[in-house]
């Protein structure tokens, strides 16, 4: 073969397909065109302009991330500290413009110096002392976090944003289009002119390759390692500002987990995690693959974990394609290394295969069992929606109600949601049921989208973020959309009805007095709440030191404690404050998942003097309870809330229900009352030992 | 000579006892039997997985899956325990469906040669969202009375929690030295090439440790699951990172091929009290994740540090 | 009786025929030479006997025992050791360890003695005349202490069969005539040994026998006495090659690179003062350690100079950075070619151009159709071998990839270029087109500095030959007056001094 080679013309002409796919973006860009096509027919309304917009309008923070992690991973790096930097961009901005009184553009101007200054600090750590990337940018990801949480010491919410800022998250230019899409598609061509077109961007592809190799070829390899870990802090905090005008608050716990999202689209994309592989064109893909994957899904009806499946499935699928493609057309070379060699001998195909149904044997056994443990303790047998619209009328149009968590995953909500599927079996209503899996405000805003470009009847929401989802529900019900917010409100004038169940003041309230109840008037106690900056507890802190110091000035609050939602944490954290405050006669969980694990703290360090309250699920803290741990808790019945809720949402949807009507008529709940624009649940209840049984939920 | 080999070790060591030192100054009931008793179970299960997270990182590999594999063992610890299986069984169903979910990641990575970082961010996503979709988040709860402290009572199941973690982590110590497996560890990490021409196989070494790790995750998730009365859905969030960064504090070489695993002690010890000395100090718990940062990158720049201390 | 015997081996890769036909013989106690142009199939072959590799026919015997299904760990166990140009210890390991990886026979699962691991290699690395601390890491270890660690590993492995692929490219004088006393003792003690050199003036010195292979077949096997230097080259090329060094008289134009007292603490070397006129050649001979390549990469700016000055045309210049080196019109053609001449991963294309991304540039971004004017050009210029400039230069063989690392250098067409061995460890072919090119360059003006450890190179090519030692230069040498010798001397002579 030597021989044959007498080169005519070196300049060969390269297919079409390894000129606009360089690194077999094809693969990505037919996935893409499968999903299309099957939720253009599984999604409602999926294949509209609008959904295509407003899926573009979800990715502009994510996307930003994940056009400037591009030359990070072809450069061989990572920096996972993005997400982090978007809190504290997002705080900062906040503080600048409310507390130091800045006007805007400068706050923003100094917001993005404050993310150049951090992008500089990874810059510094990773050129001038050479740590790995992946290890600097995992203490830096901390750090911002702690930093943003820090400053705010999380409770700090800033809001209230001049419609001009909003304009830049929320607004549609010409009606349709929205504003940011603007900025994303400028950084696209940006980004990909100059990693593409120019010899900058081609220095980062040889460092990719080999820092010490273009080192010798004349490449400021460390400028501009620095310069791209600069531009990242900046795009983060560029992020962030489009972030809190899309929701219209700036918190420290802004743009949690998108360093993942931003590095799973990269790599979706087909840029190698070693180096020298990638382009803007297969990041693009990516993110939307990623982005139309779970609108589709949520379009469809289909539960949004698949699409966290789906995403890992496709990662690994995608770079095992593209491995194998590489070998099949890879090059002869005279000095082939062992490496190249791909021979999977028979009993490594055995191992796969006795792995792979192993695994699938873990997934369809746990699913047996947990559905047979779980329909056996729920007890009064939540059915399936699927049944409910089975037994509706067939000519009748049935009522589609769209209600929405805070969280999917909290136990709270899932017993909201027995009540829920109770009360749509009963009316022969469709119920969608669908949030975020974790407490993301952007998320609830993403969901409410795709509703209305899915055509519900009405949305029922519980708001995690007052003036973020406002303009989105305001939307929907320019749309002729009914909207409720129940369990948690929105601003008044972008609802219909409020299901309420009690005011942050009446829980707060209620809480003090069972705590003064337990502990006499007098003495100390100690607080666990969800994480620092959870909205919603923060403003039940506020009204319980309000009414301490009105009603009980011998009480005395010692210290509040993050649990993040995480039992284990609340557990340890309980141990500490037995501790260091030996005095403390009671704990307050004030987060469902908290009351056991300090429940479980204070029962095995053998204080019976210390007691438990706060406010919690009865079956979750049901053995506690009757232990005499746990002397009581404050909570509404929450099946009623969900059962009330889809009453309620129906009733408007069919008009039976309207403004200035008094009482509403919810099945088994017999009359409730309503008051102006609310419907009210009633006082919160006190579960003790003697009641707790007659509860299950 | 000694000092250099071991400079980050020592490193670590340090910043440990200058923690300890303060607190000891500052609030000396920080070093109380209960409270250390208290820090030690605590920390046993992430001591676990972070002995896992070493042999991973010695073969040059990572594992940020670790925190949604211990909740789906979770889980599965509760559930099979209601089916009133003994003990013993228990015990061998969690190695088994950890290692399950290990080699899964080991034959992508090891034989099929895909990077562990992206395979197991993609595992990370999809174990944790599957278990999201099947236990919609539910606790499992009514777990039989032999299953809390495996119905030794508190005190008897405390040791034995604290006495395996130990017994574990001096056995993986031990083999880690003396064991030719796990010397090709290094082998492999260092240089993989080199080891397969050396009549090491790569591929099979990957795969055991990522198997191992997994058993490792089912082993700490049981030992988590029976300190309490029932089971979160959510257990184990972010327990990849807290891994990796003990794991990186104490000395171990992101890029593979260095490390010990008494440098990850020191590592889970120095991560796993600051929270706990924080809060004795009277230091607001807001500031705790950045100071949590500025001791991840203090032990890295403490390294550059003694080192250039050691050329003068 | 043989210790291998390879008859009619094949092996394609891809579709690619790496081996057509290659047989081979090799008797216990003999030195059995393996040469051929680079991408004759040389390593496919070894890779095949160490069971890297799986051939895809032909057959293979081992010590008489007809061999199937080879592996790595199979061919260690029939006494197969290999040692390669790179010494492939684990440097995080000691010596003992690495010693024992090779030796030790038990599985995964076996226990580590380390108090007999420390005894054992202790004895092997005293049969190899090797004074280095068993407890040393490896990674502690200068390359020619690591490629004796590897010898006394095969050793310590029971190895009958050793092969050494090009043992002696990074060693000094000195360390070479070591290595070739302990491959004599290992020869006298029945061991059979695969040698594989492209230094073919080394071959008689150690040779017994030898095979030549070109294009994946073995073209003949002779008596080592029997053949010489202009035979074997014959037998390899398939061709006479008829000027050696091509070194041609040009007019020597005036100074235009200088240095004065350069001295770098990291680089380790001190007063270093040589000028270099246009279309001159200067050699830079020494021994490994002298500091050679250290010079070089601290004129090149990848060193911080702290002493002295550099001058071009008279004007001293600061560099900092290569890329400050690349401005002044300075080029270095590195040592490691693979890790730092060229970039692997990239189409020809790219590394061409890569030293010149500045002049491509404009304000609308890259001009993609110069670069590819330019980088066919430079391929046809220099002769590299390649279908198309599209293709990533892993594809390439040495010899194409080294043209393709200089040419990347002529396209910024500098005024003094540095080549630091420029024909090490590739094929007689390619090296005759180097030297010609070097003479070529020198006829356009442009100042040469030429470090190689090959001193027919540096004689045949120079016309003043600079010696290091101790990290300076000792002494400077006009071409008449240089010999072999002479040079050597000079280098030993200062060798212990620092």
């Amino acid at each position: 073969m030597q021989e044959a080679i007498r080169p005519t013309n070196l300049i060969t002409e390269q297919s079409w397909r390894a000129r606009l796919f360089p690194n077999n973006e094809w693969v990505l860009a037919l996935v893409l065109v499968a999903e299309c096509l099957i939720f253009s027919f599984t999604g409602n309304n999926f294949q509209t302009a609008g959904n295509a917009f407003e899926i573009t309008r979800l990715s502009v923070e994510i996307g930003l991330l994940a056009l400037v992690m591009t030359p990070i991973i072809i450069t061989g790096g990572i920096d996972l500290s993005v997400g982090s930097m978007m809190g504290l961009s997002a705080v900062v901005m906040g503080a600048l413009w409310r507390d130091a009184g800045l006007p805007m553009p400068l706050a923003i101007f100094l917001t993005l110096l404050v993310g150049l200054a951090g992008g500089a600090l990874n810059a510094l750590i990773i050129t001038k002392l050479r740590f790995p990337p992946l290890i600097v940018t995992l203490g830096t990801f901390s750090l911002f976090r702690g930093m943003a949480e820090g400053l705010t010491r999380g409770i700090e919410n800033y809001s209230g944003f001049s419609p001009s800022f909003l304009f830049l998250g929320q607004g549609y230019v010409g009606g349709v289009i929205p504003t940011q899409l603007f900025i994303l598609v400028a950084a696209v061509l940006g980004v990909w002119w100059w990693l593409h077109r120019t010899a900058f961007g081609r220095s980062f592809y040889a460092i990719g390759f080999s820092q010490e190799g273009a080192r010798y070829a004349g490449i400021k390899v460390r400028r501009r390692l620095n310069f791209v870990y600069c531009l990242s802090g900046l795009a983060a905090s560029l992020a962030a500002v489009i972030y809190v005008a899309h929701l219209g608050q700036a918190k420290s716990d802004a743009g949690t987990g998108y360093e993942l999202m931003a590095i799973t689209a990269v790599v979706l994309g087909g840029a190698s995690i070693f180096g020298g592989r990638g382009t803007v064109l297969g990041t693009v893909l990516g993110l939307f693959a990623i982005v139309i994957l779970q609108n589709g899904l949520r379009l469809s009806g289909q539960p949004a974990e698949l699409a966290g499946i789906l995403t890992g499935v496709l990662l690994v699928a995608t770079i095992l394609l593209d491995r194998l493609s590489r070998r099949s057309e890879s090059k002869p070379q005279t000095q082939t290394s062992a490496e190249e060699e791909f021979e999977v001998k028979n009993w490594q195909v055995g191992v796969l295969s006795a792995v792979i149904l192993g695994a699938a044997l873990i997934v369809a056994g746990s699913n047996w069992l947990l559905v047979r443990s779980l329909t056996r303790e729920a007890g009064t047998g939540s059915n399936a929606p699927q049944n409910a619209s089975a037994n509706a009328p067939a000519d009748k149009k049935k009522t589609v109600i769209a209600m929405m968590p805070k969280a999917k995953g909290d136990p709270y909500f899932i017993s909201c949601k027995a009540g829920a599927e109770k009360a749509a079996q009963e009316l022969g209503a469709e119920l969608l049921w669908d949030g975020p899996t974790d407490l993301d405000p952007a998320k609830q805003n993403e969901v409410v989208e795709a509703w209305i470009t899915r055509g519900v009847d009405v949305i029922a929401v519980s708001v995690e973020n007052k003036e973020g989802i406002s303009t989105v529900l305001r939307k929907a019900k320019d749309k002729g959309i009914k909207v409720i917010t129940w369990d948690a409100d929105a601003e008044k004038d972008a609802r219909d009805f409020l299901i309420n169940q009690a005011t942050p003041q009446g829980i707060g309230e209620t809480l003090t007095d069972e705590a003064a109840r337990i502990m006499g008037g007098k003495g100390e106690f100690a607080i666990v709440t969800a994480s620092l900056s959870a909205a919603n507890q923060n403003e039940w802190i506020k009204y319980i030191e309000s009414r301490l110091k009105e009603k009980y000035p011998e009480m005395k609050l010692v210290g509040i404690k993050p649990s993040d939602g995480d039992r284990d944490r609340a557990f340890s954290e309980t141990q500490n404050i037995l501790k260091v405050y030996p005095n403390v006669k009671l704990v307050m969980g004030i987060a469902a998942p908290a009351v056991p694990g300090i429940a479980d703290a204070v029962k095995q360090s053998g204080r019976t003097d210390v007691k438990v309250t706060g406010l919690s699920l009865p079956n979750m803290c049901k053995p506690y309870i009757k232990d005499g741990v746990v002397d009581s808790i404050v909570l509404w019945n929450t099946t009623d809330l969900g059962y009330l809720t889809v009453y309620t949402a129906d009733a408007l949807a069919k008009g039976t229900f309207k403004k200035g009507d008094t009482k509403i008529s919810a099945g088994s709940m017999k009359d409730i009352e309503v008051v102006g624009d609310e419907v009210r649940l009633g006082k919160p209840f006190i579960f003790n030992k003697d009641n707790v049984d007659n509860f299950n939920f | 000579m000694s000092f250099s080999r071991y400079k980050r070790e020592l490193s670590a060591l340090i910043a440990f006892c200058l923690l300890l030192l303060a607190v000891g100054v500052a609030a000396p009931s920080f070093f109380a039997g209960g409270n250390l008793r208290d820090l030690l179970i605590n920390n046993a299960p992430i001591l676990l997985i972070a002995v896992g997270m070493t042999l991973v990182i010695l073969v040059g590999e990572i594992d940020i899956s670790v925190g949604s594999q211990f909740a789906v063992c979770s889980i599965l610890a509760g559930v099979l325990a209601k089916t009133g299986m003994p003990t013993p069984v228990l015990f061998l169903c969690l190695l088994l469906i950890g290692a399950l979910m290990g080699a899964l990641n080991g034959v992508l990575v090891g034989f099929l040669r895909l990077p562990s970082i992206i395979v197991t961010l993609a595992m990370l996503v999809a174990w944790r969202d599957l278990l999201r979709w099947t236990t919609e988040g539910a606790w499992v709860q009514n777990l039989p009375a032999n299953f809390q402290w495996f119905g030794f009572g508190q005190t008897t199941g405390e040791i034995l929690i604290v006495g395996l973690t130990l017994l574990v982590f001096a056995g993986f110590a031990w083999i880690l030295k003396n064991v030719r497996a796990g010397r090709a560890l290094y082998a492999v990490g260092s240089d993989a090439e080199a080891a397969r021409l050396a009549g090491i196989d790569p591929p099979r070494i990957v795969f055991g440790v990522f198997t191992l790790m997994g058993a490792l995750v089912g082993l700490a998730a049981l030992l988590n699951a029976v300190r309490f009365s029932a089971i979160p859905g959510n257990a184990g969030i972010g327990l990849e990172l807290k891994a990796v960064a003990a794991v990186v504090v104490g000395g171990t070489a992101i890029t593979g091929g260095r490390g010990l695993l008494v440098g990850t002690l020191i590592g889970v010890a120095l991560l796993g009290t600051i929270g706990t000395a924080l809060t004795f100090l009277g230091i607001n718990p807001f500031w705790e994740k950045a100071i949590q940062g500025a001791i991840i990158l203090a032990a890295l720049v403490s390294d550059v540090v003694l080192a250039r201390f050691e050329k003068k | 009786m043989f210790l291998l015997r390879a008859e009619n081996v094949t092996k394609s890769y891809a579709g690619v025929r790496a081996l057509r036909s290659a047989s081979f013989e090799l008797r216990p106690g003999e030195v059995h030479a393996l040469i051929g142009e680079n991408g004759a199939g040389k390593s496919t072959f070894i890779k095949i006997v160490t069971g890297a590799v799986t051939p895809d026919g032909g057959a293979i015997e081992i010590n008489g025992q007809p061999v199937r299904e080879n592996s790595p760990s199979f061919a260690k166990s029939l006494g197969v050791a290999a040692i390669y140009q790179q010494p492939a210890l684990f440097p995080e390991l000691t010596v003992a360890e690495n010693i024992a990886i090779g030796r030790e026979k038990s599985g995964l699962f076996g226990l580590v003695d380390w108090k007999r691991r420390r005894r054992v290699a202790e004895e092997l690395l005293a049969r190899v005349g090797a004074k280095i601390d068993p407890e040393a890491f490896a990674g502690e270890l200068s390359m020619p202490q690591q490629q004796l660690v590897e010898i006394a590993r095969a050793l310590g492995a029971n190895a009958k069969i050793l092969i050494l692929d090009e043992p002696t490219a990074s060693l000094s004088e000195e360390d070479t005539n070591n290595l070739f006393r302990v491959i004599r003792e290992l020869r006298d003690s029945g061991v059979g040994m695969i040698y594989i050199s492209h230094r073919l003036e080394e071959l008689p010195v150690i040779a017994d026998r030898v095979t030549v292979l070109r294009d994946g077949e073995t073209i003949e096997t002779r008596a080592m006495d029997e053949v010489d230097r202009q035979e074997l080259i014959r037998l390899m090329v398939g061709r006479e090659i008829s000027t050696v060094f091509p070194k041609e008289k040009v007019a020597i134009g005036e100074t235009i690179f200088e240095l004065r007292n350069l001295g770098s603490r990291t680089a380790r070397i001190h007063d270093v003062s040589l000028s270099v006129k246009a279309g001159e050649i200067v050699g830079v001979a020494g021994l490994v350690g002298a500091g050679r390549t250290e010079l070089a990469k601290t004129i090149f700016g990848l060193e911080p100079v702290d002493a002295g000055e550099i001058l071009v045309r008279g004007n001293a210049i600061n560099i900092g950075h290569p890329c400050e080196a690349v401005d002044h019109g300075i080029a270095y053609l590195p040592e490691d070619r693979r890790k730092h001449g060229v970039i692997l991963d990239f189409p020809i294309s790219s590394n061409i151009t890569l030293a010149s991304l500045k002049i491509l540039s404009g304000y609308g971004g890259m001009n993609f159709r110069r670069e590819r004017e330019l980088a066919a050009e430079y391929t046809r210029r220099l002769g590299v071998k390649t279908p198309s400039i599209h293709d990533s230069v892993s594809t390439l063989s040495g010899g194409n990839q080294q043209k393709v690392a200089l040419s990347r250098w002529l396209v910024t067409k500098p005024s003094v270029l540095i080549l630091d061995e420029p024909t090490q460890g590739i094929d007689v072919g390619a090296k005759s087109e180097i030297h010609q090119l070097m003479t070529e360059l020198a006829g356009q003006g442009v100042a040469i500095l030429m470090i190689s450890s090959e001193l027919p190179e540096i004689l045949g090519m120079s016309d003043r030959i600079a010696v290091m030692a101790g990290g300076t230069i000792v002494k400077v040498l006009d071409r008449a007056e240089a010999t072999q010798d002479k040079i050597l001397s000079i280098a030993l002579g200062h060798a212990g001094t620092n």
